[in-house]
């Protein structure tokens, strides 16, 4: 037992260290360029588009809050613009149509106006048409009477003659 | 007693079972990664999940124990590639061990001090180069007279003591286990027969998935201890 261990100690293999850290370095390599590299790489991505996504979230949080924000003001505002509207129309209608039966009056009244004098006009026209005729019939009898002497029988048959002759 | 299976080569002696194992593992290793690592995907798939998982774990780990930010980025890869190594080779000799006309050919390599101490002697030099590009030769060396000027001894004998808990505890733990594994399984099981081949079956079993979670921990002690080492070294105390 002794001897053997003595054996052992005398044959150290160092070789085996040296192949050994060969091994390890081979291996470290090569998982670096497989294995290691690629998947911290990718954790380190992950990481990164986490970060990202939690930053944008965050300011399209804000942005959304904000753009509600404005969405009620502006629908707030447009219920007032819609009553201010509403109103404006409606007195503008008012106005309108008061000027509309104004002028209706003021036409009809007019346009009365007018037809009475056209009726005044018509009449006295007529006045005076008849007057002049009437005047013409008197000088024609009386022509007609100095002409000849008539008889009372002739007279009236002149008349009615006359009267005939009028009514055609 | 097993006899190793040493050879020369180039003036320096190798011994085959380290050499088997470690380079089977590295394999192993190696085209568990590519396999989980083929498709990388911004959503990731089972796989990569499973991957994430374990860089996640062990960059917990270096987190943990080193405070410079620019040194757990370089450690990161270090810390998983060293953790999936050292699991891988503390669980080969659980299943599988191979002897040939009484040479050994396949165990744990970490069964072995002369792998552990590779491992700690990486991790030594790798916080020498740490601390040295951290502060400069002179800040690191200036480093051993901290907190006072006569713990210089003690610091050194420091460095000296680091390495071997480091790689003695993992060979202990693995080697004990694997010592367990084969007293039950060639001295106990056949010493009456049949009857204590049946009986030793389920305390084979229990032993192999206790080893199982030893070589978990020791793995994870290793990772650990060696970033609290590097971790040291790059911070001003």
């Amino acid at each position: 037992m002794t001897l053997n261990v003595l054996f052992a100690a005398s044959d150290l293999y160092l070789g085996n260290t040296i192949w050994y850290l060969i091994t390890f370095a081979f291996l470290l390599l090569l998982i670096k360029r497989y294995a290691w590299g690629p998947v911290s790489e990718m954790m380190e991505k992950r990481r990164q588009k986490v970060i990202n996504d939690l930053d944008s979230a965050a300011s399209e949080r804000k942005r959304a809050e904000t753009l509600a924000n404005e969405r009620e003001a502006a629908l707030k505002n447009s219920r007032q613009e819609a009553t201010k509207i509403l109103s404006d129309a409606k007195d503008n209608a008012q106005k309108t149509s008061t000027e509309i039966v104004a002028g209706a009056n003021s036409e009809a009244a007019s346009i009365r106006q007018k037809a009475e004098e056209d009726a005044k006009q018509a009449k006295a026209k007529a006045l005076e048409d008849a007057r002049q005729q009437v005047a013409d019939i008197s000088v024609a009898i009386a022509e007609k009477v100095i002409a000849k002497n008539l008889s009372a029988e002739d007279q009236k048959d002149l008349v009615d003659q006359f009267i005939k002759g009028l009514n055609d | 007693m097993e006899k190793p299976f040493v050879f020369e080569f180039l003036g320096l002696k190798f011994d085959l079972v380290g050499i088997i194992g470690s380079t089977l593992m590295a394999l192993v290793v190696l085209f568990i990664c590519i396999w989980l690592s083929r498709k990388v995907e911004m959503r990731p798939n089972k796989k990569q999940n499973v991957l994430e998982y374990l860089l996640d774990f062990t960059d917990g780990i270096v987190r943990d124990n080193v405070e410079d930010v620019d040194a757990q980025k370089h450690l990161s890869l270090y810390a998983f590639v060293l953790f999936l190594f050292i699991w891988f080779m503390n669980q080969l000799g659980l299943f599988l061990e191979v002897k040939v006309d009484d040479f050994m050919i396949i165990k744990s390599p970490t069964a072995d001090p002369v792998t552990t101490m590779s491992f700690a002697m990486m991790t030594l030099l790798l916080s020498f180069t740490f601390g040295i590009q951290k502060f400069g030769t002179g800040g690191y060396l200036k480093n051993y007279l901290a907190p006072v000027w006569f713990l210089l001894p003690v610091n050194i004998i420091e460095e000296f003591t680091n390495f071997l808990t480091l790689s003695l505890r993992l060979y202990g733990n693995i080697y004990a286990g694997e010592v367990l594994l084969t007293l039950i399984g060639n001295r106990l099981a056949p010493s009456l027969g049949i009857s204590t081949m049946v009986l030793t079956a389920p305390l084979a079993m229990i032993w192999q998935g206790f080893s199982v979670f030893i070589g978990s921990i020791q793995a994870y002690v290793f990772v650990t201890l060696s970033m609290v080492y590097i971790g040291k070294k790059v911070t001003k105390e």
